[in-house]
Parts: structure tokens; sequence; C-alpha cells
């Protein structure tokens, strides 16, 4: 997570987990001041009256992309240091197809569930006992799911690579379609009735 | 949409821009001392015999073993899936390539430390990521998993697993029925399941 600036000798690694609870705690506190440990937000984007977590999501991402690149390109940040999560293409497709249905249904996904009982929803918590059954379902019998698991293997792969592009002139891409998605949002929530809740 | 969210986004457009029409920096392709110095007083780099035996043994497809040694001697004895590369040949192109794969623990081992050593700090200073030293060698590696050991009667519960280990990956590069007086036949043909655990969870992001 924080591997560029602690192996490059800026900061001592025995700040790792001090780091880590910050961060968790700075993203807790972004999630819930996005409004979303309410669930009835969450699935606005799906019903189409609430685009708020695409629109945050969105903006993480591009904003993340741009400040690395800054700060790649000043040399503030080592690329190479950077971890990158191996890609399992059937693994990632199955797995998200089931979230896409638990995140619809439950109106959470595991950062937003957690930001909720933070705030005493009754809700979460109940989504936050299913997630945790789940998990220990699936490591239970990972042995059953094991060759579907590491299937697709297509290693540390960047999305820029498989384009064949640069990184810079992906993240300009993204940026053209996250704004066309925010003003596509806004449109599509404009033309939809609105929800109290 | 409202008129801050349009300035914001507009703003976001000409950073994004910005990065595509900025020149492109010159590849720096050594390490900065300070990081280098760092890389060199940290003992990180040394990988034991045992472990890279057992990443042998488990047929890891990340590991890629770097033999230094000559090439009648790389001839006579060699760890599975190893490849030869003369130290004199450790900054051709072909070599670069190799070692900067990405996605591979790129362990070096000759018969000792000291030409690991210097071929480590040639490749450091390359910027060759995830470059490891096996640390003793092959002399290191002969005498700890080849050669038999008397067991020591108050030996704990580790050092029994260990030897343990030790005495299955014995079997696995010489055979059953070979001795440690054999190593020349110790050429692995034999092939072992790979039972893998489930990965534990790492530093993902998401939501």
């Amino acid at each position: 997570m924080i591997g560029p600036i602690i192996s490059s000798g800026i900061i001592s690694p025995a700040w790792d987990n001090i780091f880590a609870v910050l961060l968790g705690m700075g993203f807790g506190f972004a999630l819930e001041s996005s409004g979303f440990s309410s669930s009835r937000k969450i699935i606005g984007t799906f019903f189409g009256y609430d685009f708020v977590v695409v629109k945050v999501f969105f903006t993480a991402a591009i904003v993340a992309s741009i400040g690395l690149l800054y700060l790649s390109y000043f040399g503030l940040v080592d690329f190479s240091q950077l971890y990158i999560q191996p890609t399992f293409l059937t693994s990632a497709i199955v797995g998200g197809i089931i979230m896409g249905i638990g995140f619809a249904m439950g109106g959470f996904c595991p950062g937003t569930s957690l930001a909720a009982i933070g705030v005493g929803r009754i809700d979460g918590l109940v989504f936050f006992g299913g997630m945790f059954m789940g998990v220990f379902l699936f490591s239970e019998s990972f042995s059953l799911f094991e060759n579907m698991f590491y299937s697709g293997s297509q290693g540390a792969k960047m999305i820029n690579e498989a384009f064949g592009i640069s990184p810079e002139l992906f993240t300009f891409f993204l940026v053209l379609a996250a704004v066309g998605m925010f003003f596509g949002a806004a449109w599509v929530q404009k033309k939809v009735k609105k929800v109290e809740y | 949409m409202e008129r801050k969210y349009t300035i914001l986004a507009v703003l976001l457009i000409i950073l994004a821009f910005g990065l595509v029409i900025l020149p492109k920096k010159k590849e720096q392709n050594e390490i900065d001392p300070k990081a280098l110095l760092s890389s060199v007083v940290e003992k990180s780099r040394y990988l034991s015999v045992d472990l890279v035996t057992h990443r042998i043994i488990e047929n890891d497809p990340t590991l890629l073993l770097i033999d230094l040694r000559p090439a009648d001697q790389f001839k006579l004895f060699a760890l599975p899936g190893a490849v030869n590369i003369l130290p004199d040949s450790l900054l051709a192109a072909t070599t670069l390539e190799l070692m900067n794969q990405p996605g591979k623990d790129k362990v070096l081992l000759a018969n000792s430390d000291l030409i690991s050593e210097k071929a480590w700090l040639i490749a450091t200073r390359s910027s060759v990521t995830r470059i490891y030293v096996m640390k003793g060698g092959m002399n290191e590696w002969f005498n700890t998993i080849i050669k038999e050991k008397p067991l020591n009667s108050a030996a704990s519960s580790s050092d029994l697993d260990l030897v343990s280990f030790r005495n299955a990956a014995r079997q696995f590069f010489v055979g059953a029925s070979e001795t440690a007086n054999t190593p020349e036949k110790s050429k692995v043909k034999e092939k072992v399941q790979v039972i893998r655990k489930a990965p534990e969870a790492s530093s993902g992001g998401g939501c």
C-alpha cells in the first residue's frame, strides 16, 4: 500500500501499520461523508435516482491516477515499487458478478457496510455478517473452486499495456470517460423520478 | 451539473492533458546511490538454500534461478530450471531482458556468495528488481540438502521438521536409492503435484 515511500527510505517500515490505520480511518471518513453508509443512496445507482457512488469512485480513480503519474514524473514515487494485484480473469468475472448481485441486493459493498456499522446501522451489521459467512464458506470449500480461482491468469497486468498505449494517454482517456459519465449521470438523474430518503 | 463541478471537470481534463504533452523524461538506468546503499545494508536479498529448494520442489513459476558458474560446471550439475549466465555477460541486452521479466524472482547462485554478490550489485545498479542471492551458493546447497547430517538427540520439533524436509528434498533431487556421493545424477525429471494454498489477503483496493 505504501511501498514506494517506505522502500525508498523516506519513512521507516515501522510506520507501516500506523499508516494503514490512518489511511483506513480516512477511507472510512470519506465513505461516510459521501453518504455511503446509506444503502438507499448506494442502491440509487441501480435505479437511476442517485449516482453518487459512481461519481465518487470514478473521481477517486482519476485523481489517484493523475496524482501518481505526476508524482512519478517528478521522481517522488517509483512506479516499479507499486504492488499490482495479479489478474485472474475467470475468477475476476465470476467474483464481479457475485459482488454485483450482492451489491444490488444488500445495498452495500464490504467497505461501505463497515462504514454503516460505524454509524450504527443494523442493515450494515447484517450485511457484514452475511459477507463474513460467505468468506468463511468460501475458505472452507476452497478446494472445490481452486481450479476456477486460478484460471485465466494474466499476471500483474496493466490495462494501458493491454491497449498498447502509455499510462498518461490511458489516464487522459479515462478522465474524458469519467467527465462524460458525470454529465450523463446528471442527465439521467434529471429524467428519473426523484426518490426521497 | 453545478458550476463548481464543471470547473473541477475542466481542471482534471487539463491536468490529464498535461501528462500527455509533458516531455518524456530520460529513463534513469541506474538506481539512486542512497537507495543502493540501503539495499546493500539490508540483508533481505539473501534467500536460504532451504527456501530456494522448497520453491524448486513446488515448481514455483515465479522463480528464476540464474547460475553464474562456468559452463562446464553447469553442465555437470545444475539445479532444475536454472539458466546459465556468465558474469561477463550480465549486462548483455538479452540478459537484462531476462532479468527484467515482470513477476519473476531472480535468484543468483554460484559456488559461493562472492560472484553472486557482485552480480547482485551490478543487476541492482541496473535497476533490476526482485533480485536475490542464494545464501552460500551451490556449496551450501550441497552441504545442506544433499549431504546427510546426523540429528542431535535434543533437537526441537522445528529442527525435526527441517531435517524431514531436507530428507524429502534429498530424495527429490537424487532419488530414494541414491546417496550423497552421487550428485551428478541428480538432474530432476519427475514432477511433483503442486498443492496451492489460498492466497492471503493482500493490499488490494476496492470499496
